[in-house]
């Protein structure tokens, strides 16, 4: 075959550098590089949003020691980080306005976002380990990332209220781990005793597949059937679906007289408002997951705040709203009701909220009663400052509990939970009310009935 | 049988939010082989500012207008000012997935910034239901797939029978011969992020719409089935996007109806996975030659 003769396009340069060139080029050191940077940019921008977003730390100037609030304040569990915020606040001005840690020891708190996921948990706490010399004490995590962080801070030797009820934690043998919320299979203790209560025979259980919500459900169906309920239907919900029809009608088709129930809110909302539009809603019985105004309103408003008002109602945790206990919160609430997480009103009655207040107390008699602000020393004496000993002088506020201390005195603190015991496992557990959508009382159940029900339905067994 | 005509109906309404979503998404990746992560995020956007015009008292009507046009403004914005800057520094697939990774994660904070970790809720009339055969649907519902038949019909009719809709099928099919043609593949990258973005608007409406209350994550987390929907009908197939929403809607709402709901996604992505095995470029996916960023 003749060699043709080179024609014009041969000729031409390769194409190499032209506009809209799609041919493969290797990747430059450059490109690489402008990647880089702007997936940092990304991360130092999302880090110093003011609602601690992206795993940084933040919060106010803190004083010579720091109580740091671990939760979510990001991801969709970001409105639990605001409950403990909540808490916290009041607490440091209690102990700064009573004459301070030792007498003359101001402390401050900071936030410090976990993102409520395990994974970015656990480097966030190695972070703070290391950022934060001055922390003497942590008020959380929550059950989220309490799996996963606890033993890290356990491990730093730095106390930590947690506020999650998850069973793992009900024979615990973390020696700096605290709790003085109840453990999640208490809350399905309660909600089968009202729904038993209440006359209700056969019910349908209805959950997310998140750990909170899921933590409920054996304790609940164990008590339920002891006390001779019947279980027609039982669904796992996973999150954040854009529909649950399916899931609704197998529930309406069981036909329940009431349904147990916990999920976040968005799920929550879409599943609910399906429900009740597709065949009506029937009585429902929230866990402590659900008893929040970040759950309330979304709901209320998918289904109507008529039907949500005639059909919810909530357990959680049981707190006192009267008594020298809750006057010495809401004296310290109303003097930085400013600076609560709006509506501040929410707060103010709120067991989530009280319970971060009391963590952050305790540990603050706990370093006057052991005349030491190291946590390896103050640590022993949690347990030595809420016990009802022979001779405890009982107080209600830091400041009480301080002189008393003062003048060599043992005290028993009774906090804004209600008196605080803790056992064997770290675990202070506590009754359970039932309120209703306005948050108001409805019914208490004590610790020890709910303690009876466990042991007789044999849900003492699970966690 | 009720049970599974009702599963089928129930997976329709399902369907027609991922379609409107993944056809979006199958244009984006298809005209610029962008392969935006970011795209969930601006759907959030969309419906923040639609609940902005909700609350300030107009009807969801004005929400889901308001939302297309906001998500096709900042689709357009985000090329034309970042992406594009990126590219012509020659950043390749990899990096700009990592960018528009980046670009996620910005919206979603300024989001979570702006307006709190709160919940929010459209102000949509309460009714009860309607019975169509053994299945009941809301009219929020019943106007969800609605939109979603009229968007579909928009797009197809656009994409077959206009001039832009064969411009930017050829872009997609091959940038530079559509250049050398004539085509000013500029104009159509910056048409397909437009209409793609106001698809992308528009699906954050409705996906608010249906979960009814939603926050700053909620985009993100649906993304995943965007994708897979956008993967399964086949890459730059806006037809196999609408086709493989409603795949994918029935079979998870039919693993629900007849077992635990926890299987759904397990379901929808297995079927992805088989698929893509039997066929690799999707269900109507075309062979491809090497595709960069036009």
């Amino acid at each position: 075959m003749a060699s043709r003769s080179p024609s014009k396009a041969d000729k031409r340069p390769p194409r190499t550098h032209r506009r809209n060139d799609v041919a493969w080029r290797t990747p430059t050191s450059r490109s690489i590089l402008i990647a880089a940077a702007s997936a940092v940019a990304a991360l130092v921008l999302a880090a110093c949003g003011s609602g601690s977003a992206g795993g940084g730390a933040s919060g106010k100037p803190t004083g010579k020691l720091t109580f740091v609030t671990f939760a979510p304040f990001s991801g969709p569990d970001a409105a639990f980080g605001a409950s403990k915020v909540a808490g916290i606040i009041p607490a440091i001005y209690a102990i700064d306005h009573g004459g301070g840690i030792l007498g003359d020891t101001k402390v401050g708190w900071m936030e410090s976002d976990s993102r409520g996921d395990p994974a970015d948990a656990v480097p966030i706490a190695q972070k703070l380990l290391l950022t934060t010399p001055s922390m003497v004490g942590i008020i959380g995590p929550t059950s989220d990332e309490s799996t996963a962080t606890v033993p890290i801070f356990n491990a730093a030797h730095i106390p930590t209220f947690a506020l999650t009820g998850q069973i793992a934690f009900n024979r615990n043998t973390y020696p700096y781990f605290w709790r003085i919320t109840p453990p999640d299979n208490d809350v399905g203790l309660a909600m089968a005793m009202y729904a038993h209560a209440r006359g209700y025979t056969s019910a349908a259980m209805v959950f997310g597949t998140d750990i909170g919500a899921t933590g409920a459900v054996p304790s609940l169906l164990k008590a339920w059937q002891h006390l001779g309920g019947k279980v027609v239907a039982n669904e796992s919900l996973p999150l954040d679906q854009s529909s649950y029809q399916s899931e609704a009608a197998k529930v309406a088709a069981a036909h329940p007289q009431v349904i147990f129930f916990e999920a976040d809110a968005q799920t929550s909302a879409t599943y609910l408002s399906e429900l009740n539009q597709m065949h009506g809603l029937v009585p429902f019985i929230g866990t402590d997951g659900t008893t929040v105004p970040s759950w309330t309103g979304p709901v209320a408003k998918a289904v109507g705040q008529a039907t949500f008002d005639k059909y919810y109602v909530g357990a959680q945790p049981y707190a006192p709203t009267s008594g020298p206990s809750f006057d010495a919160w809401k004296a310290a609430f109303n003097a930085v009701r400013s600076q609560e997480p709006k509506p501040a009103s929410q707060w103010l009655d709120s067991s989530f909220a009280f319970a971060g207040y009391d963590g952050a107390i305790i540990m603050a008699l706990a370093m006057d009663a052991a005349k030491s602000t190291n946590t390896k020393v103050f640590n022993a004496f949690v347990p030595k400052v809420t016990s009802a000993s022979p001779g405890a002088v009982k107080v209600y506020s830091y400041a009480a509990g301080r002189r008393a201390l003062a003048q060599g005195k043992q005290i028993q603190y009774v906090g804004a939970t209600g008196v605080i015991a803790f056992d064997q496992y770290h675990n202070s557990p506590g009754g359970f009310e039932i309120i209703n959508s306005k948050f108001n009382f409805i019914t208490a159940y004590t610790a020890a009935q709910i303690g009876a029900l466990s042991v007789a339905s044999g849900a003492t067994n699970v966690g | 049988m009720n049970t599974l005509v009702q599963a089928i109906g129930f997976g329709l309404v399902s369907a027609a939010i991922i379609a409107v979503a993944a056809v979006g998404f199958t244009m984006q990746f298809g005209v610029t082989n962008i392969l935006n992560l970011a795209y969930g995020d601006v759907m959030t956007a969309s419906a923040y500012i639609g609940y902005l015009v909700n609350n300030a008292g107009l009807s969801i009507a004005y929400s889901l207008v308001v939302g297309a046009v906001v998500g096709g403004a900042l689709s357009l914005a985000l090329n034309r000012y970042l992406f594009r800057r990126y590219i012509r520094h020659g950043t390749q697939l990899f990096g700009m997935i990592v960018v528009t990774l980046s670009v996620a994660v910005i919206i979603q904070n300024i989001l979570l910034v702006s307006f709190g970790p709160s919940f929010f809720v459209y102000r949509i009339p309460l009714g009860g239901g309607i019975k169509l055969g053994p299945a009941r649907f809301s009219g929020v519902q019943l106007v969800i797939m609605a939109i979603a038949v009229v968007t579909m019909a928009l797009v197809h009719v656009g994409l077959t029978r206009t001039r832009l809709g064969k411009c930017m099928r050829a872009t997609a099919c091959d940038a530079v011969l559509a250049q050398t043609c004539g085509v000013f593949t500029d104009r159509v990258v910056d048409a397909a992020w437009l209409l793609s973005g106001m698809l992308c608007g528009l699906a954050g409406v409705v996906l608010v719409l249906s979960t009814t209350a939603f926050q700053s994550t909620t985009g993100s987390e649906f993304l995943i089935l965007i994708v897979a929907a956008a993967m399964l009908g086949g890459v730059g197939q806006a037809h196999g996007a609408m086709i493989a929403a409603v795949i994918v809607g029935v079979i998870t709402s039919i693993t629900a109806a007849y077992s635990n709901p926890s299987y759904q996604d397990i379901a929808g992505f297995g079927v992805l996975v088989i698929v893509l095995l039997w066929r690799p470029r999707g269900l109507f996916g075309k062979v491809e030659g090497e595709r960069g960023i036009p």
